[in-house]
């Protein structure tokens, strides 16, 4: 007998009609049709299943403002690396800091362009008057933090610096917040230390050269005496007027 | 709607807008499969965060000749899922808790999921008058003559949608589809 007619094999795939005998007889006997038959059946089932997958919600938007500060400036040939602040928690020597630098580099970068669109946006959303605010910058997680976490920073005009973070990781250190030199990462000004509350206000050391030192950085630091920057970094942003 | 070929080229110049159009338009499906294989919600979003970024890391790697970039991504996801999955049992080993694991069903195996998206993503790809026959036929578990009498088509042209998106569905599942080891043997025959 011929091989069953391609329209035949699709309603047995869908179980639509049911095999005549001398169909049965040659599904027996030819591996061609039971294969084509067995894999019409996947797809119908595979098919039915498909139902509840149709309108996806969409993904949030944090997720991909995570991405975007993990992918900034990375060359296409590195290898797949996708946590720099990793890489970086090796043995802590103050003479070291070149060696863990450049690769939070990228990540630095990375948290600029993430964070200026943001910042674009902030600027004219105002704030309460008489808080004058001097510079102010988003802070997004680095690519090895929950995209939940976060936080805003504002310089005030009397040279506090206010800092609010949501959402940062656990610690058994202490968070520190500190102003990076974008052009020059061996280059910071620490700004202190964050206590648990979700808000907190630092001052600026007097002369701080905002315009160099414009990349807030907090970061995860132990407990181990070694006042240096751990390397660890949790929230980038910049600060812009 | 830029092709896969399109933005492809975009993303191999460096072009970051282009991940963002593949994080538009398949983003919902990587953080569905991460979710479906972690379990929890944190954990499926850092996956998707770590996907798209290995994506953009690795957009060498991607070839339009081999696969479709919802392919790609989701079998990224599938390995950084698993990665997780795998460390996180380290974890437990580590802290000596042993932790009942339930068998997984058959259609929930992740290669399943990967399956079920890749088809409905073909679903909508198809020509409007064929996907609409195919959800009849799978949704609604019409057969050919109800079809033909909800949608007004000749009973010819609903047999042939229905003949030819199948062989769609089945040629997008033999490039992308991730179970097709055991399933398919042999090339299609043409429908």
């Amino acid at each position: 007998m011929q091989h069953l007619d391609p329209d035949r094999l699709v309603l047995l795939a869908l179980s639509e009609e049911r095999e005549e005998l001398t169909e049965a007889d040659h599904l027996t006997h030819c591996t061609s049709c039971q294969q084509e038959l067995r894999s019409l059946r996947d797809v119908a089932t595979v098919g039915a299943e498909v139902q509840d997958l149709r309108d996806l919600p969409a993904p949030p938007e944090h997720i991909w403002q995570g991405i975007a500060a993990g992918i900034a400036d990375s060359p296409p040939d590195a290898p797949v690396s996708v946590a720099p602040a990793v890489a970086l928690a090796g043995p802590r020597r103050r003479r070291d800091r070149s060696r863990w630098l450049t690769p939070v580099l990228a990540a630095a970068a990375a948290a600029i362009v993430a964070v200026a669109g943001t910042v674009a946006v902030e600027r004219f959303t105002g704030r309460a008057p008489g808080e004058q605010v001097t510079a102010r910058a988003t802070l997004s997680p680095l690519a090895t933090v929950p995209a939940s976490a976060g936080g805003y920073v504002q310089v005030l005009a009397d040279g506090q610096v206010s800092i609010d973070v949501r959402n940062l990781p656990l610690t058994t250190g202490f968070h520190e917040v500190w102003l990076l030199d974008p052009d020059d990462l061996t280059k910071m000004v620490a700004l202190g230390n964050l206590p648990d509350t979700p808000k907190a206000v630092l001052p600026l050391p007097p002369g701080t050269d905002l315009n160099r030192y414009r990349l807030v950085d907090v970061s995860d630091e132990p407990h181990d005496g070694d006042a240096a920057h751990s390397g660890n970094s949790l929230l980038r942003g910049t600060l812009t007027k | 709607m830029s092709s896969d070929d399109e933005l492809a080229g975009r993303l191999r110049a460096g072009d970051q807008a282009a991940l963002r159009v593949a994080y538009e338009r398949h983003g919902a499906a990587v953080l569905y499969l991460a979710q479906r294989l972690l379990g929890n919600r944190a954990d499926a979003e850092d996956v998707t965060q770590l996907t798209f970024v290995a994506a953009w890391t690795g957009r060498d790697g991607f070839d339009p000749q081999r696969g479709t970039m919802l392919g790609w991504l989701l079998g990224i996801a599938r390995r950084k899922a698993v990665d997780r999955l795998r460390s996180a049992a380290r974890e437990e080993r580590k802290a000596e808790t042993v932790a009942a694991h339930p068998a997984t069903p058959v259609e929930d195996t992740p290669e399943r999921i990967v399956d079920r998206l890749v088809v409905a993503d073909e679903l909508e790809r198809l020509p409007e008058e064929q996907r609409r026959t195919l959800e009849l036929a799978f949704f609604d578990d019409l057969t050919h003559p109800q079809i033909a009498a909800v949608t007004g088509l000749p009973l010819g042209t609903v047999k042939s949608h229905i003949r030819r998106g199948m062989a769609n569905l089945r040629r997008r599942w033999e490039v992308d589809g991730a179970a097709l080891g055991s399933r398919s043997a042999g090339p299609s025959r043409a429908l």
